[in-house]
């Protein structure tokens, strides 16, 4: 046991803090503040990617076959600490690289993999994940959309809602069904975004701009050739595409940038002597290293290979604490930062206020890790 | 960046669960509120654990696990102090076990009433009091922990250890703090979970009832977020990473333990039920070096303060 990184990864590490100095204009800060899932970080996430790419550095993780170089875990996670805590210069791109390249991978067939592996591979394509419904949110089993299969491939009909970055999308990771009930009876379609029928409606929400959409599908036709694995599959591939959505964002990286430049100015403007200002944000900070330990982790876990567990529901639980944290602080000591004063405060609260919800509920986490990590008995079923 | 436990590690705790085993601990079946088991501190200094740090590839972690694994016990042992804390301010390392208070030498402390030596914090000095037999009146207390208290403070000679020690010692003492607070943690979310997993209400265990599971996983992240950053702290053994991983436990144990005893409703309020044997260590652990506070504030200044 220890916890030091190696000369390697503190050199890979360094490598990306050069990268991002070098690549990130000027006015980053201005770009980054919409969010990940806006007009101007969605256009950025296209130059830097590609430079990414260039650089060898965005699908790095990825195996050689797939055009990757085999990275190992933990440098995938810190490149990925440093991309999160600069604010996410890779926009909507980082889910292409993080779980839906190595879904597809996993369970694409190879015409498939040679139709979709380049755009992500060059940084040029944004995906964006139909999951919610407007009935169907933590409860993803119930969803409604249908895929009625037709000649040729299936015709879809039915509506997504709280689906991030679908404005700019030109891909979406579907999920249907094909009959009224059942796990067995979803399947993943891969959908053109250009389709005849498919029509993106922005929600205006607390928590930026582009970010939340609903889409809608009339009678859109999706070839055959687009179903990913086989039917009945769905559930296995979503499980397994899951794991790697849900802890795959450091956003505790970027928590504890944004109190570590709290605390910063917060001692330029001499409001840092008073010690309930110190007690508050070493508070905060405890929470922001406690969310790392416990993502570190989960992250060992897989570097190991070893079996995956319930840990990861626990750190999404210290996630949102750490967010959370630091929201709560710089909202009660800082003030002035959401009253225009200050737009990087103002996109680390709106980041902050989604962290339990975005990615499935926190309550979700909950409820497996009680299953899954502590060996609770389940709720019996109520009766009807 | 490494997780698991080392091949010495492993051997380590493996050599101190047998020595537990041989001794045949369990909670104590008389109603106490406070146990120090005396057999098992005389085979920890048989078997050489308290003197780990100082032997040759073996460091401040490997301490660490040894005093996570004792305060898992429903008895307590004086271990985080003479591990932890002492190598580093002892001339004779068999002089113990030791005390730790800060302000002043009056005030009552852990593991007083079997102390050899009693350091002390007074914020601009280090004191290192040797105890004569005789000299400290035992506390009464609900914290689970032998409380003392030096009857004549004043008339024992004290050592001063000099202002610059100070850091020091509190850095080690947090990351003890830290370190005890992981094992009791583990035994009291242990124990509770057996509870809520067989006693029934409404015909279903409790532990089935949602209220139940949400906050007892908060309990468990709790838990093992302390530990991580507990031994993250003794490996590294600096001033910020102690204070972070205190901060943290001290900050997490009132909810904790509210809600660990609130789970076992009135089986949790006695001393029957042994829960209080890691809850009230912990809530002992939240009272000093300032507190939750105290540590925050640390915290700051080692990343922010004294940074600048």
């Amino acid at each position: 046991m220890e916890f030091g990184w190696t000369p390697e990864q503190e050199e890979h590490r360094e490598r990306v803090k050069t990268l991002l100095a070098k690549e990130l204009p000027e006015n980053w800060d201005e770009i980054a503040v919409h969010g990940p899932g806006s007009d101007a970080q969605t256009a950025f996430s296209k130059i830097f990617c590609k430079r990414l790419a260039e650089e060898g550095l965005l699908i790095s993780h990825w195996p050689r076959e797939y055009g990757g170089n085999d990275m190992s875990v933990w440098d995938q996670f810190i490149m990925g600490e440093e991309l999160w805590a600069a604010g996410e210069p890779r926009g909507p791109q980082y889910m292409n690289v993080n779980w839906i390249g190595p879904v597809l991978m996993r369970y694409a067939n190879d015409a498939q993999k040679a139709k979709y592996f380049p755009s992500i591979a060059e940084g040029s394509v944004i995906w964006c994940q139909g999951f919610s419904e407007p009935s169907a949110g933590s409860d993803l089993a119930s969803l409604r959309t249908k895929a009625e299969k037709v000649e040729g491939g299936y015709l879809v009909n039915g509506a997504k809602v709280w689906t991030s970055y679908a404005g700019l999308a030109t891909h979406c990771f579907l999920l249907a069904r094909t009959a009224s009930a059942g796990k067995g009876a979803i399947v993943i379609l891969l959908v053109d975004m250009s389709s005849p029928g498919v029509q993106v409606k922005q929600i205006p929400a607390l928590i930026g701009e582009g970010d939340i959409h609903e889409v809608f599908f009339t009678d859109v036709f999706v070839p055959a050739e687009n179903l990913l694995g086989e039917e009945g599959q769905a559930w296995e591939i979503i499980t397994f595409a899951l794991q790697n959505e849900r802890i795959g964002i450091p956003r505790y990286a970027f928590s504890r940038r944004m109190l570590d430049r709290a605390a910063a100015k917060l001692q330029a403007e001499g409001r840092f002597g008073d010690p309930i200002v110190r007690d508050r944000a070493g508070r905060a900070l405890a929470m922001c290293e406690a969310a790392r330990l416990m993502v570190y982790r989960v992250v060992h876990q897989r570097a190991t290979q070893a079996p995956q567990d319930a840990y990861g529901n626990l750190a999404r639980w210290a996630i949102v604490q750490a967010d959370h944290a630091v929201n709560d602080f710089m909202t009660e000591f800082m003030p002035e930062g959401l009253l225009g004063a200050d737009q990087m405060q103002i996109a680390h609260h709106q980041r902050a206020i989604a962290a339990g919800i975005a990615s499935g509920a926190a309550e979700i986490q909950l409820n497996l890790a009680a299953r899954r990590y502590l060996d609770l008995p389940g709720e019996p079923r109520r009766a009807v | 960046m490494q997780f698991d436990l080392s091949e010495d590690q492993s051997a380590i705790l493996s050599g101190l669960e047998q020595l537990i085993g041989s001794l045949n601990i369990e909670a104590p079946k008389d109603p106490v509120v406070s146990a120090y088991s005396q057999p098992l501190d005389d085979e920890l200094t048989a078997g050489g654990f308290f003197e780990i740090t100082q032997q040759e590839g073996f460091g401040l972690l490997d301490g660490a696990l040894i005093v996570e694994a004792l305060a898992k016990l429903p008895v307590s042992v004086e271990a985080a102090a003479t591990i932890l804390v002492a190598p580093a301010f002892l001339e004779d390392a068999g002089r113990r076990p030791v005390a730790l208070v800060s302000g002043s030498a009056a005030v009552p402390a852990r593991f007083l009433p079997m102390a050899k030596t009693l350091l002390v914090d007074k914020g601009d000095d280090v004191l290192r009091i040797d105890i004569p037999e005789g000299a400290v009146e035992e506390v009464e207390t609900l914290f689970a922990y032998p409380y003392g208290r030096l009857k004549n403070p004043e008339a024992l000679p004290a050592v001063s250890l000099g202002a610059s020690r100070v850091a020091e010692l509190r850095r080690r003492w947090r990351v003890a703090i830290a370190v005890e607070a992981a094992g009791l943690m583990q035994s009291a979310l242990d124990t509770v979970l057996e509870h809520v997993k067989t006693r029934q209400q409404f015909g279903r265990p409790i532990g089935s009832f949602q209220a139940i599971q949400h906050r007892l996983v908060m309990a468990a992240e709790q838990g093992q977020a302390t530990r991580w950053l507990a031994l993250r702290a003794a490996w590294s053994d600096s001033d910020a990473d102690a204070a972070i991983a205190a901060t943290y436990a001290q900050d997490a144990t009132p909810k904790f333990a509210n809600d660990l005893h609130q789970f076992c409703g009135a089986m949790g309020l006695t001393l029957e039920f042994p829960l209080h044997h890691w809850t009230y260590r912990l809530r002992a652990l939240l009272g000093e070096l300032g507190g939750s506070s105290g540590s925050a504030l640390a915290a700051a200044d080692a990343v922010w303060v004294k940074a600048s």
